[in-house]
């Protein structure tokens, strides 16, 4: 289930969060004489919901999902049963990294291994995944993928949440969860399952066994659920449209200025849509009485590379640099082990977001931009003015998503020429059209990319107590008007991480 | 231990209040109010309440029929698209769903047509004509996209269909012969020629290539102000409005030309399905669609693979290969042919000879609007 979807928003979301709210964190059964059993309601209900929503999207390779959790969850009991025998504890974490990464291997880059080797070597070898499949097809006629491996929804966002669990309590930074229930719930928690962000065990730790809901909470939540909501549906997927024409058109044949709209419609729609899911994950699990970290801080606005991604996708970043960057020496351990360590994470990074070549030498071209700021280039972005290095940052961010959205190596470059007159003019009539009929929108998601709206809500949060208190309930009903509106008849509604 | 004492945030309470509210009062109303098992705007059966089966869930078609049943049935759907495209076009947007709304008019985003496909199509009408004894007339029609391309948003793309018809017109070889009616239509720009609302020409603007497809076919029109028309179909709303929802456009009118003398017609006799026996009906015009959404579907019903329209004259047999187009068209010529079939490629997926008696008939006439002329791979079916 998506969360911009007709199903969630009138009929998942308003049951599930009446049923939680008057549900205790704790509820005692009475079982006969002197016994009690006493069951975390509230985290019972987080998983079987998480399970449901879920498997609405995944009714088969949720197993895998749960294999994941059950090693996981095994593999903390155990490194806690023997605290003091440091061998077992470093094969629970390797047990439960390998599998992880194993489930990754197999469900997101088989494909994308057997592809490179075939080619390679020219050889012809059917990746067993599809042979599973196929076996599997010919019993339950399930309609599994027979010919490519269908990546399990939220696969890469899960197996990383899992992981953080297990190496930190093996770095002792965490305590055990010895709740299944309780770990379960951690995993399945549906705001964050699917896209993130990728909230460590340790962010919710505490909330997990115990949380407040109240009126304060549940309405923060509302209003950050919608305003991530307007971002997707009413930014991104409108703006997408234009990046959705562009994208299938001949680029040896198209104007400089069509292909610049192109892509710079595609960066506003990822960063829209992305941070929109994430916004929306944030406010429902505000809801619930969770406080996820952040995952964007108005990156478009950043004035270096490296800056830039500590303002996009942040839970990822982090993740990056605590599990990877720092264990393998950081920038500790001298100039050539600190340019490998770079190269690594982003070529990882690139990696994570999908099994393609394109993805990696997306990831390495981050890699390099901030390896050139490193050993000198950032000193000089910080003396330039300001407008000058947030312009720099925005186009290379621009190009890259060009490497990150054609389809391949060859499409990419044949684009990346187009956007500089290669299709033969300037601007011709299709990119005055494009331009014509969207510019309203492209003005608005400038503007919504800058701080200008907050900063403005800031102000009469400030000034004008109550006028702000007010708005917040008028821009929400607005935005759930405005949004029930362009889902009911949802012609485009895309979801764009299926291959993260 | 002091208990900070607490005030009721009455701000908070009502985005709670206000955001429940509206779900649960949505979600009611979709569940109680009835449902509808056709969606008249869109012209499709609405979504069945999926049935629950494991091999269902697994492979994922019940949650797939649910989200489908949930937005067919949404409470105020049509009002809720409407609202949208009314936002849409006062913010300036004079596009959805590929539909241009233009001032007084819907027409269709037509995007640059795929030359070898033209090219296939023109090829297999060419081996077509050889094979054939009776002559082969081509007729393809410009739809309201091209006649009123100056009411176009500015720059819109829009392909150019005369451009597109003298390029099939030139790749058709000697044993076909064109009927432009190009001129015919733009210089008749000013009458009732296109729906507003819908992608077919109307009476008037077949009438008129009637008219001027006499003389190369070898009849004599009959003059227009022979006709009594009946304004038979009132308030038609079409296929693009479908697509857009937009009220700024007024409604269309749908007229049956009538002789004062009577129809000669004796029997229409309509094929569904290959190889069964045709149901036969006495007129060509079809009321009970009328009173529905789809009124153009009262010329000889809908697409059909064949349609048989005997008429009372010592005309000779006329087959028409065609699209939808033809429906309003034929009529017409049931004046000067005792016999004239319609005959629908789409739904003829075997060799043209085995279905038809081609040798049987006169005349051939190929009749597309360019809009489908560039889509349908149908017309190179004529080559085998």
């Amino acid at each position: 289930m998506v969360f911009s979807s007709l199903t969630f928003l009138y009929f998942f979301l308003p049951i599930v969060l009446i049923v939680y709210i008057f549900l205790p964190n704790r509820m005692t059964v009475p079982l006969g004489k002197q016994k009690n059993l006493s069951i975390p309601a509230r985290n019972l209900l987080i998983l079987l919901t998480g399970f449901f929503f879920y498997a609405w999207g995944e009714p088969f390779y949720v197993i895998i999902m749960l294999f994941s959790t059950m090693i996981d969850y095994t593999a903390g009991r155990m490194m806690h049963k023997f605290d003091n025998n440091q061998k077992i504890r470093t094969v629970c974490l390797i047990i439960s990294v390998c599998m992880n990464i194993g489930l990754l291997a197999v469900f997101k880059y088989s494909d994308f291994i057997f592809d490179t080797v075939n080619s390679i070597f020219g050889t012809d070898i059917i990746n067993p995944v599809i042979l599973a499949n196929r076996r599997i097809n010919d019993i339950y006629n399930f309609g599994l993928s027979e010919d490519r491996v269908a990546l399990p929804i939220g696969i890469s966002f899960y197996t990383f949440q899992s992981m953080s669990y297990t190496i930190d309590l093996y770095l002792r930074k965490i305590k055990v969860q010895k709740s299944f229930i309780g770990f379960t719930s951690y995993v399945t928690l549906f705001p964050q399952i699917v896209a993130g962000p990728i909230v460590r065990y340790e962010d919710v730790a505490a909330e997990i066994e115990d949380r407040k809901v109240n009126i304060g909470k549940i309405s923060e939540g509302i209003a950050k659920f919608s305003k991530g909501l307007a971002k997707k549906v009413l930014l991104a997927n409108n703006i997408g449209i234009i990046w959705t024409e562009v994208k299938a058109m001949d680029y040896t044949q198209i104007s400089a200025a069509t292909a610049w709209l192109g892509i710079l419609a595609f960066t506003f729609q990822i960063y829209f849509d992305f941070s929109g899911y994430s916004d929306m994950a944030v406010g429902l699990g505000k809801m619930l009485g969770f406080n996820f970290p952040k995952n964007f801080d108005h990156p478009y606005l950043s004035k270096s590379i490296s800056e830039f991604w500590r303002r996009w996708h942040i839970t990822l970043g982090t993740w990056f640099r605590e599990y990877v960057y720092i264990p393998l020496g950081g920038n500790r351990k001298g100039m050539a082990k600190t340019l490998r360590n770079l190269l690594i994470v982003w070529g990882l990074t690139g990696l994570w977001h999908g099994a393609s070549w394109n993805f990696v030498v997306w990831g390495l071209y981050y890699g390099i931009l901030i390896i050139i700021e490193r050993v000198g280039f950032g000193k000089i972005l910080e003396k330039l003015p300001a407008a000058v290095s947030m312009l720099y940052t925005f186009l290379m961010t621009v190009f890259g998503w060009v490497l990150f959205d054609t389809d391949s190596m060859g499409k990419a470059w044949q684009f990346l020429k187009a956007m500089f007159g290669a299709g033969g003019s300037f601007a011709d009539s299709t990119a005055k059209y494009i331009f014509s009929s969207n510019k309203l929108i492209f003005i608005i998601c400038i503007f919504a990319s800058t701080t200008l709206f907050g900063k403005f809500a800031m102000f009469l949060r400030k000034k004008k107590r109550l006028i702000y208190a007010y708005t917040v309930p008028a821009a929400v009903v607005c935005v759930m008007l405005l949004c029930t509106s362009y889902l009911v008849d949802s012609s485009y509604n895309p979801f764009l991480y299926f291959r993260f | 231990m002091l208990k900070k004492k607490k005030r009721l945030n009455v701000p908070n309470l009502i985005t709670c209040i206000a955001f429940f509210v509206l779900l649960i009062f949505m979600a009611v109303m979709t569940i109680v109010l009835p449902k509808q098992d056709f969606l008249e705007m869109e012209n499709d059966y609405a979504e069945k309440f999926p049935q629950l089966s494991a091999k269902a869930v697994f492979n994922r078609t019940y949650m797939n029929k649910m989200e489908n049943y949930i937005s067919d049935h949404f409470a105020g759907r049509i009002g809720w698209i409407k609202a949208r495209t009314v936002l849409e076009t006062s913010l300036g947007k004079q596009e959805r769903n590929g539909i241009y709304i233009l001032k007084n008019r819907l027409a269709e985003k037509i995007s640059e047509p795929d030359y070898s496909l033209a090219d296939k199509s023109a090829a297999a009408i060419n081996k077509f004509a050889e094979s054939t004894e009776a002559p082969v007339f081509v007729m393809i029609v410009p739809t309201s996209a091209e006649i009123y391309a100056d009411e176009l948003p500015k720059n819109a793309p829009n392909a150019d269909q005369e451009k597109f018809i003298n390029y099939v017109y030139g790749e058709l070889g000697k044993s076909v012969s064109t009927i432009n009616i190009y001129q015919t239509m733009l210089s008749n720009r000013d009458d009732y020629i296109y729906y507003r609302t819908d992608h077919h020409w109307t009476t008037r603007g077949a009438y008129l290539a009637y008219a001027a497809a006499g003389k190369k076919m070898g009849y004599d029109p009959v003059p227009s102000e022979m006709f009594d028309i009946e304004h038979a179909g009132i308030d038609f709303i079409g296929t693009f409005y479908s697509k857009t929802l937009y009220d700024g456009v007024e409604k269309d009118t749908l007229d049956f030309y009538h002789l004062a003398n009577g129809s000669p017609v004796t029997e229409v006799a309509i094929t569904s399905d290959l190889g069964k026996d045709p149901e036969v009906y006495e007129s060509m015009y079809f009321r009970e669609y009328l009173d529905k959404k789809d009124k153009y579907a009262s010329f000889l019903g809908t697409n059909k693979p064949i349609v048989d329209i005997k008429a009372e004259n010592n005309g000779g047999k006329l087959l028409i290969i065609k699209d939808s187009y033809a429906h309003c068209y034929a009529p017409f010529l049931t004046q000067h042919y005792s016999e004239v079939t319609l005959v629908d490629m789409r739904y003829i997926n075997m060799p043209l000879k085995s279905v038809i008696d081609l040798e049987s008939y006169d005349q051939i006439l190929i009749l597309y609007n360019a809009s489908s002329f560039m889509t349908d791979t149908n017309i190179a079916k004529l080559g085998y």
